[in-house]
Formats: C-alpha cells, sequence, structure tokens
C-alpha cells in the first residue's frame, strides 16, 4: 500500500460548490493581520538590536576603563618613588 | 492562455503590490480551480475552504516576490497551493488522499471492450493506490488539471523530463497490467 489514498468520487466537482468558502474580504483581512505582526517583530528586532548594541559598548567602555586604571595606578607609583 | 492575457494579468500583479485590493480580481478567477485542486487532495470540503483561504493568504503575502518565469500566475498559486497541502498531511501525519472524480477515469481509460465494468475501475482504483505518491501527482496535474509538463515541473518542483518519465511509466503500467487503450499519449 502507498502512503496515498485513492477516492473515487461519482458526484462531479463543480457540483459540490465552493462558493460558500469565497471571502475575499477575510483573505485582506488575514492579509493586513499578518502585515501588522511583521511589522510589530520588525520593531521589536529593531529594538533589540540596539538594546543588545548598547549593552555591547557599556560592556566594552568599563572593561577598556578597568584595564586603563591599573596602567594609570602603576604609572602613578613609579612616579611617586621616583620622586627626590 | 494568449500573450496578451498573461500581460494583463502581469499589470493586475503589478498593481496588486502596491494595493492588495486589486488582487480580488485574480482571486475570483482562479478560486474555483484552486479550490478543486486542493479539494481533490483533501477529500474534505471545510479543509479545502481553509487551506484555500491560506493560499491565497500566502499568495498576497509574497506577491513582492512573485517574477514573471514564462508561466501563467495560476501555476504559482498551484505550486503555493501544494504546499499548503503537503504542509497539512506533514503536520497531521495522515495519508495523503486524492479524490478522483469517475467521469475523468473513464475519460483517461478507453476500454477496448464495450461494457464498461465497474470491476475494472477497481482495479484501476487499486492500481493507482499502488503507485508512488510523485506519479499520482504528476497524473493529476496532466489528466485532472491539464497542465503541461513545463507547467507541472514549475508546481512540483522537479524537472520537466522527470515529469514525463513518471507520466509515461504510469501510463505504460496501465496499458500493459490492464490491457486497457490509454485515451491520451501527448
Amino acid at each position: 500500500m502507498g502512503k496515498h489514498e485513492i477516492r473515487l468520487r461519482r458526484q462531479r466537482m463543480a457540483a459540490r460548490g465552493s462558493d460558500r468558502f469565497r471571502n475575499y474580504s477575510a483573505v485582506m483581512k488575514q492579509h493586513g493581520e499578518g502585515k501588522r505582526i511583521k511589522l510589530i517583530t520588525r520593531i521589536f528586532t529593531f529594538l533589540f538590536l540596539i538594546i543588545a548594541l548598547i549593552i555591547v559598548l557599556i560592556v566594552v567602555s568599563r572593561w577598556e576603563k578597568k584595564q586603563t586604571d591599573p596602567e594609570q595606578k602603576s604609572a602613578q607609583k613609579e612616579n611617586v618613588q621616583n620622586a627626590p | 492562455m494568449t500573450e496578451d492575457e498573461i500581460r494583463k494579468e502581469q499589470a493586475i500583479i503589478e498593481r496588486s503590490k502596491k494595493d492588495p485590493q486589486a488582487f480580488g480580481e485574480l482571486y475570483e478567477k482562479y478560486f474555483d480551480r484552486i479550490f478543486n485542486y486542493i479539494l481533490r487532495q483533501t477529500d474534505n470540503d471545510e479543509l479545502t475552504g481553509d487551506l484555500c483561504s491560506q493560499t491565497f493568504v500566502n499568495a498576497l503575502n509574497n506577491l513582492g516576490k512573485y517574477e514573471f518565469r514564462g508561466f501563467p500566475f495560476s501555476a504559482w498559486l498551484y505550486k503555493i497551493a501544494g504546499n499548503e497541502v503537503n504542509k497539512h498531511y506533514r503536520k497531521n501525519k495522515g495519508k495523503k488522499i486524492f479524490s478522483i472524480e469517475e467521469l475523468k477515469v473513464r475519460e483517461l481509460v478507453e476500454q477496448t471492450t464495450d461494457t464498461w465494468d465497474e470491476e475494472l475501475i477497481n482495479r484501476v482504483i487499486r492500481y493507482m493506490n499502488e503507485l508512488p505518491t510523485d506519479m499520482i501527482q504528476v497524473l493529476e496535474l496532466r489528466f485532472f488539471e491539464d497542465k503541461d509538463f513545463k507547467e507541472i515541473a514549475f508546481i512540483l518542483d522537479m524537472t520537466e523530463s522527470g515529469a514525463k518519465m513518471r507520466t509515461y511509466r504510469a501510463l505504460d503500467k496501465l496499458r500493459t497490467n490492464f490491457n486497457l487503450k490509454v485515451k491520451y499519449d501527448g
């Protein structure tokens, strides 16, 4: 047996009627909702990226500050020791 | 489809990219065909209504990506509809259904004997149940939707020669297994 099932239909397709499912305004509505969700997702993604970038910048600047502080301290110490 | 019709359709598509309301004309034009195509693969009116609606929503959502490749716009809709049906079966892990009109089977197979045998139809259906699914898909598009091989290849994402090979193999089997004269040879 295959992965499908063949059914024989005695009735013609057209006789079954598809008109009750024909609704373009519902399609438009769904399309509008989809568009809105897409826009909101884009805005949130953009905001998230900006926040992430700001956090990275803060972390990097703090790290740089920490790196420069010991150098300054050791330089000050040397100055004190070499003072006449 | 004439070149003039294709040009008109392209104009509607371009308009629809800016104004989705314009897409309504194509919706009205192709709704029945897409509905019947999905119905043949589900045999369920309500489910077909949902999948058909989703097909047109997807088409509208992705209209900006649509490019004319020498096929009528309907080929693109058939492709989206096929993807929607496959997605449904993958999600529900069900057996794919092909609901075929008896009249179409009678049209496809011309009997060599005078009387039409009910048992013969049942045997043909049983035989079709044994064929690989992709072969049935090609047969469906070729004989029940009257698509040419180039369009079938586009809809099913296969090569044109692959579509032809599947069709001829299935028809050859029909001829030899049932000693039938298959109507279509083109």
